[in-house]
């Protein structure tokens, strides 16, 4: 006797499906409609103050006036600059506080709280932070430079092409070096002892252990480190935006404070999403590039691929 | 029903007798709204926020509640509003505007003409409400207005070897600048970097944009011609720009100004170390409190200096509130918005300098400040008075004012650092305003 199929959704092969189906949704909702919406504006003269205006199609128009816009393509070449500047000065830093922490037996979980309390403070309050410190006139920095006699002038340290750049760069850096050496640390605590002991006992030199044993086994934490900070920094704004607001004569905009303005202040919320999308490859590019980066030094330490 | 009548006997007989009876005869009835919630988004800011202290006041007298969204300063609250409006989310009456940002909300604001009673509005300064005016429309009631004059240290300019010392070297007497050529000596006179500088400018976003507009008309040019052409790259605008650039090549600025905004530039005065000072009425009781300020006793005030055109200097505009179209009681929206630039609240914010919209309100307050023995802000409403009547001119009030300040501004940077001449600089602005004016439908 032929039993009556069961309906679809009861059925076995859609049953993973249907248990997914949850998530599926949430994406679907949350980050898959908003994504098609931000396309779609891109390719209309959307302007906040008129709504009206999202359905105007403007068909590629906002792409290519963002292609044929020096401007836009400074901040996007300034971006990858001050991405590449800060990750490696974080990746230095961390892996230098990580190292001198991992060495210490007493007091190192407080240094580790301490460590972390620049990631505690908002953005916002950093930028004003050092705002204040790189002022000119009452800065502390160019008041402490003048009392020790070091300098007789004012420093327009948030004026000057590379001096404002710098101290952005030094804001981000103080306030994100944490990330780095916390998950450095965590790497170096999961550390096997063994090979560290064989090595010494074959005669390696601490910087040999170190070039061929310590920092191979870190390279997959580093790499899962400057994913996350390379999609930070790519969309530095808050401590931009309070130092230097992009400025002056655009010498610190970076692809945000850039895209902002034009979305909010000017209200082009169409062309703002258009550079948004095209400085998403640049997210990408990197998140690729750092994934090839952990897959290959994951192969190298035999690890899982 | 709550009848208020603005029989200010108490103040008004110790005033001038116009005042009294014009007051007399505006008669204000603030209605009763009994268990309503009135929803609004208002500026903040330590300068604003003593008028807000009056709310509890009209909540009791109609029974109604205040609950205040949010209180920002106008750059965020701008952008709030724009979302809001994207989102279609305008589910609250009454919000901060100014002058300078009205017109690009296009019609989410309701016409006060015909809502708030024309005795009420009589009572207003006519320029106040013609600037406050878009395509025809009294989209906000003015609420105090602003405007620049000279502010400089006294003791400075009364030195008898600075006057003699000056004298040598431009030929001419030391005494408050009248033009903004003097200015710029002066400025260069008194400068010695680090530690003193001759004057000081906001450097970037709008401020920047509305002092190099000011100095523009002054000169006698004009940012866009009768069609909406930009016109701003003409020799009046070229003269305008290198006033900035000489100043902060003579380092007679400080070398962070191009990075300064209202803030910066209040603060860097009352500190001591700046000669000469172009500012809001706003700075004024400031600068002249011992508490925050070096220079406090020690202030001259000028009005603003003239051009080469032989007009003053006058950006000016006002704060203001607005109703929107999608009021849900707009009769309590209306009382709200006159209760807060009623004369007693205005009377409030004139105590902390800042200027009335209301014509009585600058004579009754000039009348307590000299019963109050306080002749510094005698005579800084008697400067004002006279250049919110005779100088001041608002940016054109058109939908892309941001928008243009926007090319105009990097540009200015650009050339005061140096990096492209006056002339380069003002060409490649004018070029992007006039496609932004293209894409606004303007040209």
């Amino acid at each position: 006797m032929a039993t009556k199929r069961p309906p679809f959704w009861q059925r076995e092969k859609y049953t993973p499906f249907l248990l997914l189906l949850p998530a599926i949704l949430t994406l679907l909702f949350v980050v898959l409609l908003p994504l098609l919406f931000s396309l779609y504006t891109s390719f209309t003269g959307y302007r906040l103050i008129r709504p009206e205006s999202l359905w105007q199609w403007v068909g590629l128009r906002n792409y290519q006036r963002i292609f044929a816009d020096g401007d836009f393509w400074t901040a996007f070449g300034r971006t990858i600059i001050f991405l590449t500047i800060a990750l490696n000065l974080e990746f230095l830093f961390g892996l230098g506080i990580a190292l001198l922490i991992n060495k210490i037996t007493w007091g190192q979980r407080t240094l580790r709280t301490i460590m972390m309390f620049p990631m505690m403070f908002s953005p916002i309050l950093v930028g004003y932070q050092f705002k204040f410190v790189f002022n000119d006139n009452i800065g502390i920095l160019n008041n402490a430079l003048q009392s020790l006699g070091l300098s007789d002038g004012a420093i327009p340290w948030l004026v000057d092409k590379y001096l404002a750049n710098f101290s952005i760069i030094f804001a981000e850096v103080w306030m994100s070096t944490s990330v780095f050496a916390i998950l450095l640390l965590a790497g170096l605590f999961a550390m096997p002892r063994d090979p560290l002991e064989a090595a010494k006992v074959d005669g390696c030199n601490p910087w040999q252990v170190f070039r061929h044993i310590t920092l191979p086994f870190l390279m997959p934490f580093v790499f899962i480190a400057m994913t996350i900070r390379s999609l930070d920094v790519a969309r530095a704004y808050d401590i931009v935006d309070v130092m230097t607001g992009g400025g002056p004569a655009g010498r610190t905009e970076l692809l945000w404070t850039l895209i902002a303005r034009t979305g909010y202040d000017n209200a082009r919320m169409g062309q703002a999403n258009a550079m948004a999308y095209v400085s998403i490859l640049l997210s990408i590019a990197f998140t690729y590039y750092f994934f090839t980066k952990l897959l290959a030094a994951r192969k190298y330490m035999g690890g899982a691929e | 029903m709550t009848k208020m009548t603005f029989k200010r006997l108490l103040a008004a007989t110790a005033l001038t007798g116009i005042a009294a009876t014009a007051a007399i005869a505006e008669e204000v009835d603030y209605g009763k709204f009994d268990g309503y919630t009135l929803r609004v988004k208002l500026i903040g800011g330590a300068q604003y926020e003593p008028l807000y202290a009056r709310i509890a006041e009209w909540e009791a007298m109609t029974g109604a509640t205040v609950d205040v969204l949010s209180r920002k300063n106008h750059f965020e609250l701008d952008r709030e509003i724009k979302q809001d409006i994207a989102a279609g989310t305008l589910d609250w009456c009454v919000g901060s505007n100014h002058t300078s940002f009205a017109p690009q909300y296009g019609s989410i604001y309701i016409d006060l003409n015909g809502v708030i009673a024309d005795a009420t509005l009589a009572e207003f300064q006519t320029l106040a409400l013609e600037n406050s005016t878009v395509d025809g429309r009294l989209v906000q009631l003015p609420r105090h207005s602003d405007i620049s004059n000279l502010y400089y240290i006294k003791s400075l300019f009364e030195d008898a070897d600075n006057q003699a010392k000056f004298e040598a070297e431009f030929g001419y007497a030391l005494t408050p600048p009248e033009t903004w050529d003097q200015v710029k000596d002066q400025a260069i006179f008194f400068a010695d970097a680090p530690t003193f500088y001759g004057t000081q400018f906001v450097g970037k976003d709008e401020a920047i944009t509305g002092r190099f507009y000011e100095l523009l008309v002054a000169n006698g040019g004009a940012l866009f011609d009768e069609d909406w052409n930009p016109t701003f790259n003409s020799e009046a605008g070229v003269e305008a720009v290198n006033f900035f650039k000489d100043l902060y090549e003579a380092q007679a600025v400080p070398a962070g100004s191009l990075n300064y905004l209202w803030d910066d530039t209040g603060l860097g005065f009352a500190s001591g170390t700046v000669a000469l000072n172009l500012d809001w009425a706003g700075w004024a009781s400031f600068f002249n409190d011992p508490e925050n300020s070096k220079i406090a006793g020690d202030i001259g005030l000028v009005r603003a200096p003239k051009g080469s055109a032989g007009i003053r200097t006058g950006w000016s505009g006002s704060h203001s509130f607005s109703i929107t179209e999608t009021c849900d009681n707009t009769d309590a929206a209306a009382s709200f918005v006159t209760f807060l630039t009623s004369h007693e609240s205005q009377m409030v914010e004139a105590t902390a300098g800042l200027l009335p919209t209301r014509a009585a309100v600058w004579d009754d307050a000039k009348a307590q400040f000299t019963a109050d023995g306080n002749d510094f802000l005698v005579e800084v409403f008697e400067t004002y008075a006279v250049s919110m009547s005779e100088d001041a001119f608002t940016p054109p009030l058109i939908t892309p004012w941001i928008e243009v300040s926007n090319e105009i501004w990097p540009q200015l940077q650009a050339a005061i650092l140096g990096e492209k001449t006056a002339q380069e600089a003002l060409d490649e602005a004018a070029d992007a305003a006039r496609i932004v004016m293209e894409d606004a439908g303007y040209l």
